[in-house]
């Protein structure tokens, strides 16, 4: 009996010997102990040309895990881009700037100013460089205006007061020309549209949830804008021809019974220029009760797109009194459309 | 109003009355029983750290529910179960706050006598390792005062018995034998935890199916083996993600039972392994497929039993290893997940500034709501200051040590004593090479006065506490120290027959610092933040219980809770509650 309980115990003895001089998850000295700057900030190249796909890498080392956020600021633009982690090496094989903004204008060909800022610390390590190439986008260019409207291209508006809807190089997001939407109609919702015809699609492989629409609209006059102002966006996939009827006011193939799919960026409430990112299967089936079409979403399929620009009319409705004085602004310019990413992602 | 209360005593005399119809309704082939409550909630606030303006001061809530258990019998040899709900919120408007559900679905039987089968709606469980669904927090030594609210939690949410409920097709059989051993029986199941989800309009998530087998025999009066394995697992063609888990579970065991004079004794050793990893799909890309997060662990407990024939003693010791990477779904899924953002029923907000109400002892006891019925694949979220030693049951992974327990009670149960306790240490430390030791004791005592004086009116004194320590020395980063101390007192008096006032008061303090480590998708610990703890609960009940019979009572409560925090970022609150149920089941 005795040798067994000595068994039993020697047993228990070799269990707890078992345990292992490891540990599991981030050590705790590296979260929680004093912060400091291990290796400054050091940048690849102060002069990066993006056109040519050079990146641009970013290296720091800190004692201690924190979170961490390099901003990068065009100082002609007023672009920024931003890149956080949270960790306590900023490695350069994972921390890149490919020349892409989180937040348009985009970069231009200007000398940038480089700020790391750490949460919760007060230090900054600051530096700098200067774009010699812009960044070139990937993805389907619908329309960017440098040229005029897209070709074949058709436009329409209301018969309302100060009715923009025309090419405009004052303010562009891109380039040096939008195309301006907007004006003031009491009596109607639609103020106009742009329909643009699209002929280009059949290389395009991504299923709808991983395709983009991108489009950059300013808002916003004298630091003000209209109530309940929006667009709204259609993108059709019938094969009618696009604009074989003359009687109507735009094209032909935004009509109820063809398969049509539509996205409203409503309210359009800010001042100056956004670019918006939406995928395809966010966009809703226009006229989902009639039976008779077919809706069988494809980005191949898309024939054309119409950015319609439409706010609550100050006659016609008791909601928006204010909008007798004040006009309707909803340029748009650089309508992309991307695959598997949307256009600031890449 | 009036129509509220209509249907409040229609239901009050339907329950009275249902145990009678159930009776009258009998047939041979079709059968009836079932379930019905009346709950009635009146909640206020009571004092508060930070002025509540937007709350309401007061507010009621209620229902009647009542669930139609259907049996049908075609034959003798199958058994047709569907329960229906009729369920009617107070308040309610022509019928906007009535429903109809069927809530639970099953056909079962049994093929030429010898192979039995479940369709439908299942209560599955194995073992501690395997498939388990562990007790909530805080519920070890729950005396009569807060049954009430136990019992409808744990009938909401499906728990019976530490089972699972799972939805699938389960069958087993045994053969006798005349040598060599003396029974061998199989058991199978295989259900579907979760289907395939829409996640966006064009995404679906995949179909997650849980599966596994048991098979025990006796070898002989003394000897038992018995062996397990369940699979959770889903099925990357049935969704459009390419990413799909797997997590087996192995388990052995083999019992040794020696039967003395007046007790016996039971020798238990068992052990297992999992793994758990995620799958890859690259078919669509005509490439391998590949794995990624791949964890093994094992587990080891050793258990001795000794328990006397008349019940007035037991005691278990033994002894368990578990993996820090072992990983069974089944068993280490938790009832409650304080890894997710969920709103209390009562009061879900809090303060001017509509602070999300921390959940607290009150909201663990009463409102079935924050429970979770799902299995998890990774470990959930908990909050150490109500359970820290053993967060995921016996299962819980990265633990090493040794545990007794023991009931002890006169021959008349005029004293009633328990006692369960365990000491156990990390395997690996957490953050640092430093590991935790951990410290449970609870104890529990109950008096009944009314044997100790041969009285024929029932009076019960019960007192319990449940304490948990949990340590770990090292560096100013590495040290931490976090205590609990639950504490009951539950005075139960029969004043006429079956007519009992009872009063109920339930403490809940912690003192000390923790870090609560966060998780990433696949279960990884990727940060931890460390949190100072330093706050009381306390739960007051007084009220009466009038028990027509085991499952049929009703029970008028007056509850004041509340918590107190020294945390700023926690204003202290306060509440009362008047609460009326009647609950019957069949």
């Amino acid at each position: 009996m005795n040798r067994h309980i000595l068994l039993l115990m020697l047993f228990v003895a070799c269990l707890y010997a078992c345990t292992k001089d490891d540990f599991e998850g981030p050590a705790l000295d590296s979260l929680f102990g004093d912060f400091s700057i291990v290796d400054s900030l050091v940048i690849s190249t102060n002069a990066p040309d993006f056109t040519n796909n050079e990146e641009v890498t970013f290296y720091s080392k800190f004692t201690t895990v924190v979170d961490w956020k390099i901003s990068i600021k065009g100082l002609s633009s007023n672009s920024i881009k931003e890149l956080s982690g949270f960790s306590n090496t900023i490695d350069p094989d994972v921390v890149s700037w490919n020349g892409s903004t989180s937040q348009v204008p985009f970069f231009q060909l200007e000398d940038c100013a480089i700020e790391l800022t750490f949460e919760n610390y007060p230090d900054t390590l600051r530096d700098s460089l200067t774009v010699l190439g812009t960044k070139i986008y990937d993805g389907i260019v619908v329309a960017d205006f440098e040229d005029g409207l897209p070709e074949d291209a058709v436009f329409w508006k209301q018969a309302g007061g100060n009715m923009t809807f025309d090419m405009s190089n004052d303010d562009p997001l891109e380039g040096e020309t939008y195309f301006k939407m907007g004006g003031k109609v009491g009596w109607d919702w639609v103020l106009g549209s742009l329909d643009i015809p699209l002929t280009n699609m059949s290389d395009v492989t991504t299923n709808p949830s991983n395709f983009y629409v991108n489009l950059g609209i300013l808002s916003g006059i004298n630091g003000a804008f209209a109530d309940n102002q929006f667009i709204n966006i259609l993108i059709s996939e019938s094969n009618t021809p696009f604009d074989d009827n003359s009687s109507n006011n735009a094209s032909d193939v935004f009509e109820n019974d063809m398969e049509v799919y539509q996205y409203k960026i409503q309210p359009v409430d800010w001042l100056g220029w956004q670019l918006k990112t939406f995928s395809y299967d966010m966009f809703e089936e226009k006229n989902a009760s009639n039976a008779s079409v077919i809706y069988d979403r494809n980005p191949r399929d898309i024939t054309a797109i119409r950015i319609q620009c439409q706010a609550c009319p100050y006659n016609a409705s008791s909601a928006c009194p204010g909008n007798e004085f004040i006009d309707v602004r909803t340029d748009v310019d650089f309508v992309v459309f991307t695959e598997n990413v949307g256009l600031l992602d890449q | 109003m009036n129509r509220n209360l209509y249907t409040f005593f229609s239901f009050f005399i339907l329950g009275m009355f249902l145990p009678e119809l159930a009776n009258a309704q009998e047939q041979d082939k079709v059968w009836f029983d079932g379930a019905a409550r009346s709950f009635f909630a009146r909640d206020a606030v009571g004092e508060t750290e930070l002025p509540d303006t937007t709350s309401s001061i007061n507010s009621s809530s209620g229902y009647n529910l009542l669930d139609l258990n259907t049996h049908i019998n075609p034959n003798e040899n199958i058994e047709v179960f569907a329960q229906l709900r009729v369920r009617n919120t107070f308040g309610g408007f022509f019928g906007s706050g009535t429903s109809v559900d069927v809530r639970q679905l099953t056909a079962k039987g049994t093929i030429n006598d010898k192979i039995r089968f479940s369709i439908g709606d299942l209560y599955l469980k194995q073992t501690r390792f395997t498939l388990f669904n562990s007790d909530e927090e805080l519920s070890s030594q729950d005396q009569g005062m807060f049954q009430s609210y136990r019992d409808i939690i744990h009938y909401e949410n499906f728990y019976t018995e530490n089972r699972w409920r799972q939805q699938g097709l389960q069958t087993n059989f045994s053969f006798n034998f005349d040598r060599f051993i003396r029974t061998l029986a199989f058991d199978f199941f295989i259900t579907r935890p979760r289907g395939s989800e829409l996640i966006t309009s064009s995404i679906n998530s995949s179909d997650m199916l849980l599966s596994g087998g048991s098979m025990v025999t006796q070898i002989n009066k003394r000897f038992n083996v018995q062996t397990h394995y369940v699979n959770l697992f889903e099925v990357g063609s049935s969704g459009t993600s390419n990413i799909s888990v797997r997590n087996p579970v192995y388990q052995i065991s083999v019992s040794h039972m020696l039967s003395l004079e007046r007790s016996k004794v039971t020798q238990t050793i068992q052990t297992g392994f999992s793994q758990r990893h995620w799958l890859y799909s690259e078919l669509p890309n005509n490439l391998e497929d590949s794995i990624s997060n791949v964890t093994k662990g094992l587990f080891f407990e050793f258990e001795n039993k000794y328990f006397e024939n008349d019940s007035t003693f037991s005691f278990t010791v033994g002894y368990r290893y578990v993996d820090p990477a072992f990983r069974s779904a089944g068993a280490q899924t938790r009832r409650l997940d304080f890894g997710q953002e969920s709103l209390n029923s009562t009061y879900p907000l809090y303060t001017n500034a509509s602070l999300p109400r921390p959940t607290s002892l009150f909201d663990i006891i009463s409102d079935e709501n924050i429970y979770n019925q799902d299995l998890s694949t990774t470990l959930m979220g908990f909050n150490p200051m109500y359970s820290n030693v053993l967060p995921y049951g016996d299962a819980t992974p990265n633990r090493h040590g040794a545990y007794l327990s023991s009931n002890l009670q006169t021959s008349s149960k005029s004293l009633i004593t328990n006692v369960k306790s365990g000491y156990f240490t990390e395997v690996i430390g957490q953050g640092t090479f430093e590991r935790r030791t951990f410290f449970s004791l609870q104890s529990g005592l109950k008096f009944n006065v009314h044997q100790m004086a041969s009285w024929r009116k029932i009076l019960s004194v019960s007192l319990s506490s449940d304490y948990e320590n949990t340590q770990r020395s090292g560096d100013e980063y590495a040290s931490l120290q976090l205590r609990s101390q639950q504490n009951n007192v539950f005075v139960n008096a029969e004043v006429t027959d079956d007519l009992f006032v009872q009063f109920g008061w339930k403490q809940f303090k912690t003192k000390g610092r923790e870090y609560v480590s966060q998780r990433n998708e696949f279960g990884e610990i990727v940060n931890f933040n460390l949190r100072d703890f330093d706050q009381k609960d306390h739960f007051v009940s007084t009220g009466i219980l009038y028990q027509l019979r085991q499952n049929v009572y009703a029970n008028l409560q007056y509850n004041w809770w509340g918590v107190a925090n020294d945390d700023p970022t926690i204003s202290d609150f306060n509440y009362t509650r008047l609460m009326f149920v009647l609950s019957i089941k069949l």
